[in-house]
């Protein structure tokens, strides 16, 4: 299990940009699903690129899943080589996405997220419509089984919004 | 979230609209509650009690597995 807490702690120290999104998005905006890593997806830049490095470097992050012996070097030339990655680290298990199904990259995700207070930090959330639409579009049994909830709650956040306005 | 919406969310929640996804959800198997009593809650306290239910199931896994080699 993923201790969330130090995790955005460490990100967010380090000034890195990214989102959350995924899992730990959707309990963000309401779900009431169990998730246990923690999904970001990071702006591809150089510099931020080596803000994910020192802000997880020190948690020893290796792909997950790969056997011991598999040579892996956790720097921003490695990041820079690839676009997502599955890790393991002593925080927990943390997947780094430079590409959404359905969204594309960093810009496109941050566009329309919602800043939430979290933990002391803001924290830049995938928006609900986003996540759906990414759920959509990834179309694996376990994304498309969330979708009937997740559009659930974008129908009671709008019902709440809508009350808001009347007031 | 005021009394006022959460006593609308709470009836809407009980008896969606016909035709709503709120409705398809809950004819999916939804418990549409456990959501609004998340919408009541702060975005940490949302992480913090998923991530105690998360504790919980790991326990039981764990408890099942050391049950089976026995």
């Amino acid at each position: 299990m993923i201790n969330f807490e130090a995790a955005l702690k460490q990100l967010s120290g380090s000034g890195a940009n990214f989102v959350v999104v995924d899992g730990y998005a959707a309990t963000l905006h309401g779900s009431a699903y169990l998730t246990r890593d923690l999904d970001i997806c990071y702006e591809r830049t150089p510099e931020n690129m080596e803000r994910i490095v020192s802000a997880l470097r020190p948690y020893h992050p290796r792909l997950r899943g790969a056997p011991a012996e598999l040579p892996f070097i956790f720097d921003a030339k490695t990041l820079s080589k690839g676009m997502n990655f599955t890790l393991q680290t002593d925080l927990g298990d943390i997947d780094l996405l430079g590409h959404i199904d359905g969204l594309g990259e960093f810009p496109a995700v941050a566009v329309d997220a919602a800043s939430m207070p979290l933990f002391g930090y803001s924290c830049r959330v995938v928006s609900l419509e986003s996540l759906i639409r990414s759920k959509r579009a990834a179309g694996r049994a376990k994304d498309l089984n969330v979708l009937p909830e997740l559009e659930a709650l974008k129908e009671m956040h709008e019902q709440k919004r809508s009350s808001d306005e009347k007031e | 979230m005021t009394r006022e919406e959460h006593q609308r969310l709470y009836e809407l929640v009980q008896n969606p609209p016909p035709g709503s996804k709120m409705e398809a959800a809950k004819e999916y198997g939804i418990d549409l509650t456990l959501n609004l009593r998340s919408l009541t809650r702060t975005p940490t306290e949302r992480v913090l009690e998923m991530e105690a239910a998360m504790r919980f199931a790991e326990a039981l896994r764990q408890a099942a597995v050391a049950d089976g080699k026995q």
